[in-house]
């Protein structure tokens, strides 16, 4: 059947489907995108970049690690809480200790809530989406209880410092540099496809399945506490809404930037660097037309259904004739 | 098997882009026959029934039931017409009971006032369980809780309890042990008596030659011809098949050559709960140790129990050099390596390509430094050197596994291992589901890594290929090993039979 059943799938295989496509829609969206919006304020969005792209930094770092649960096919929702809370302990520890020491104690919370998750998706077997809404809803109150008189604030040496493009600038591209080169040039981004694509399979095929995705949780909660650090930074202080629907943030941002929701072999490192890039230019360009958050939200969820649509890798979820 | 004719196909064509894949093909079947259609892999058996049954759609041509054209949509409205199919992989659907699979999409009748009747429905597939002689199957219990085997009869009273007037056996046999075999030829036998038509796809010719009254030949979805099965011989259909003589060896063709004492693998007292019991046999360097007995026999859990796939073993698993092996990594990492019954699920990553697929094991071997950096160049060249040595038919290595036939994922399979240059395979069923052709290449390639010193076990349900390759065989009944039978020219079937049962 070799011959006919590949023939199927081309026919099958819609434009949509096409790598090509994938690869290169999101590319043309993004410039589109920047270029509707600069028309639309009067260039008011390129002489203003760096405003434009301030809430780019935290959300590139964060994206990076929610990338690697996605493409072994998690899904993790207590970004926005593991952010908050690593940016209150950064606050926290910045007043009594250097910021080097601050940042590292921020990485380790975010590693910490990233190891409760992955301890109950790997060791306890439940969805990682039930795990992830649990933590976020826990973490979540834990915030505004810390919050609940006045928002925690950090050294006034942080902000002063550390709040420039340089600083931000830098921190993301280590962590999109380092990404980069896991992904593509070790076997980490194979061994994360290969899961995505068929556990068993991977195990099988040698990959210590459950070690593995334990481990990337812990990571992905890392990368968001050093993101948390780059948010904090910008805004000086935590308040009981910080980091609030980050979650959400990085998965409509990988999803424009062509990621499959189903994670798997269709994957591409572009997927992270793309979708930040074009998710904060939206939002921006919104913001700057004058666009009220309700109306943002709306237009944004409409713009997220319809790249799903496009996106979904819908030759990989499997068909029982 | 009557004059009268039930289902007649007229001119049917089905094209996949470029490639045509059943040319123009007409035939006659008649009422009570069973009616074999075989072909190598890609000569459009498969999707010829396919159009017939609603998986597919027709391009040009029709089907004529008892008459009148039928055209179905899909599996349910093939049903409603009478049509209905058993197909080779697993046809149940996971989180539904036995009863919800067998009327699945045909709840209506037990639906009163919008209103589902479960106790019916499960008293209903009882009784059909029943008639069909599989009682130990309940009706109210999860399809999941029931191995391949049970599934696979699951699926056939879900495919034949409402007496179609077209059965569709595609390649189930294979994923069948012998007394599964048994319960679905009586299955077909009772559709023929009762004037149905059974289209009878299997590689296995001998099988083909047993069962079915009347045989079509596809190739490269031209229709060669139709013939009568008490006619014929495996030669006269391979040859109609492939379309000239096969040439070579099919099996091994040595006999009495010394099997070297030198040990490999020692298995001792390896235990799995409810699975095995105390196994244990030494593998030697250069050996074809086979595994024959009934699927449940436990057989194909030794081979996961090797590979340090199996849960809570107990027992050792130890290499010539002292080491144990008793998980994946550090059973590929020695040169082990393993291909299973479930190919689909364990074997390959289905929506991965067949370059990583390929190079998934070797990756740490490849990598340079302690970060094991890869080279995507060297890594594609060397998935496509091994694809290429074992012929897979490809686009090229990119293309995703899920789009080859059964076939050609085993050579992906083997390609990989090959690659990984391991020295102990591991083979469970390593001819499911294949072509003669192919199978014919699987064999040649054993014996030529027999005489290159590696060590082979393989596990099959197939007993000639058992008898056909393996210097010594270990036949095993409920979970022990049971026999222990040395290669001979005159082994045949029933000595295996008799210690399997």
């Amino acid at each position: 059947m070799e011959k006919a059943v590949t023939a199927d799938k081309a026919e099958r295989k819609s434009f949509a489907q096409s790598s090509t496509f994938r690869a290169v829609l999101p590319v043309i969206g993004l410039i589109l995108v920047f270029i509707i919006f600069n028309i639309l304020t009067g260039g008011r969005m390129i002489t203003n970049l760096s405003l434009t792209i301030s809430s780019l930094y935290s959300l590139m770092i964060a994206c990076t690690g929610v990338f690697f649960i996605m493409t072994m096919g998690g899904l993790d929702f207590s970004q926005g809480s593991i952010l908050g809370i690593a940016a209150i302990v950064i606050c926290t520890v910045s007043k009594v200790a250097p910021v080097g020491i601050a940042i590292i104690a921020g990485i380790a919370v975010g590693a910490g809530i990233g190891a409760i998750n992955g301890f109950f998706y790997v060791n306890r077997k439940i969805k990682s989406f039930i795990v992830t809404i649990c933590t976020m809803f826990l973490f979540r109150g834990i915030i505004k209880y810390l919050t609940s008189d006045s928002p925690v604030s950090g050294a006034a040496s942080l902000q002063m410092n550390y709040d420039t493009v340089p600083v931000k600038l830098t921190c993301m591209l280590i962590v999109v540099a380092l990404g980069i080169f896991f992904f593509e040039f070790t076997r980490f981004g194979t061994d994360l496809r290969a899961i995505g694509a068929g556990e068993k399979a991977a195990k099988f095929a040698g990959i210590r399945t459950d070690r593995m995705k334990f481990w990337v949780y812990v990571l992905s909660g890392a990368i968001t506490g050093f993101a948390a650090f780059v948010s904090v930074v910008h805004a000086g202080s935590v308040t009981s809404s910080g980091g609030n629907q980050l979650e959400t943030q990085i998965l409509i941002a990988l999803v424009l930037g062509g990621m499959p929701i189903s994670g798997g072999a269709k994957v591409r490192f572009e997927n992270v660097i793309v979708g930040a890039l074009l998710y904060t230019i939206l939002q921006s360009g919104l913001q700057m037309l004058g666009m009220s958050t309700q109306t943002m939200q709306m237009i944004e969820s409409v713009v997220f259904l319809v790249f799903v649509l496009i996106f979904a890798d819908r030759q990989s979820i499997q068909v029982i004739k | 098997m009557s004059d009268e004719v039930r289902l007649e196909a007229v001119d049917v064509s089905k094209t996949f882009g470029i490639t045509k894949a059943v040319q123009h093909v007409s035939e006659k079947f008649y009422k009570g026959e069973i009616h074999a259609l075989i072909g190598e892999n890609g000569s459009g058996k498969s999707t010829l029934t396919n159009m017939l049954t609603g998986i597919y759609s027709i391009d040009s041509g029709k089907f004529i039931l008892d008459g009148e054209e039928v055209k179905p949509v899909n599996q349910v409205d093939a049903n409603n017409h009478g049509i209905a199919i058993i197909v080779q992989e697993l046809g149940t659907l996971d989180g539904l009971t036995v009863a919800e699979n067998i009327f699945l999409g045909h709840e209506d009748q037990f639906v009163k006032h919008g209103i589902k009747n479960t106790g019916a429905m499960n008293k209903k597939a009882n009784e059909l369980l029943k008639e069909y002689g599989f009682g130990r199957i309940k009706a109210s219990d999860y399809v999941d809780d029931y191995n391949f085997e049970d599934r696979k009869l699951v699926e056939i009273v879900k495919s034949t309890y409402f007496k179609p007037k077209v059965l569709v056996v595609d390649e189930t046999t294979t994923a069948l042990s012998q007394e599964g075999r048994e319960e679905l030829y009586k299955v077909m036998n009772r559709v023929r008596d009762y004037g149905g038509v059974v289209i009878f796809i299997s590689h296995d010719l001998q099988e083909v030659l047993d069962k079915s009254d009347r045989i079509t030949v596809l190739r490269d979805g031209v229709y060669i011809g139709c013939v009568n099965a008490k006619d014929e011989t495996e030669d006269d259909l391979k040859k109609m098949m492939v379309g000239r003589e096969m040439t070579g060896d099919y099996y091994r063709s040595d006999y009495g050559e010394k099997v070297s004492d030198e040990v490999v693998l020692s298995v001792e007292n390896v235990t799995v709960p409810n699975l095995i019991k105390d196994v244990t046999f030494q593998l030697h360097k250069g050996e074809i140790l086979g595994f024959g007995g009934l699927s449940e026999s436990g057989m194909h859990e030794v081979g996961k129990a090797i590979f340090g796939a199996s849960f809570d073993r107990t027992g050792t698993v130890k290499l010539a050099d002292g080491t144990e092996i008793n998980d994946i990594p550090t059973a590929i990492k020695h040169s082990i390596a393993y291909t299973s019954k479930d190919r689909d699920n364990e074997s390959v990553v289905m929506n991965q390509s067949i370059g990583d697929n390929i190079l998934l094991p070797s990756l740490d071997r490849l990598g340079k430094g302690p970060l094991k950096i890869q080279n995507h160049k060297a890594n594609r060249a060397f998935a496509e050197k091994y694809a290429e040595e074992m012929s897979v038919k490809m686009v090229n290595t990119n293309q995703f596994v899920s789009e080859l036939s059964g076939g050609n994922k085993q050579k992906v399979v083997l390609a990989r291992w090959l690659g990984a240059d391991s020295d102990i395979l591991v083979l469970d069923s390593p001819t499911r589901g294949i072509d003669i052709k192919v199978k014919q290449d699987i064999y040649q390639l054993m014996d030529k890594m027999r005489k290159e010193g590696k060590s082979i076990i393989m596990i099959s349900e197939e007993l000639m290929e058992l008898i056909g390759m393996c210097d010594r065989i270990i036949i095993m009944r409920d979970g022990q090993i049971s026999g222990e039978l040395e290669r001979s020219r005159n082994l045949d079937e029933n000595s295996l039979i008799a210690k399997m049962v």
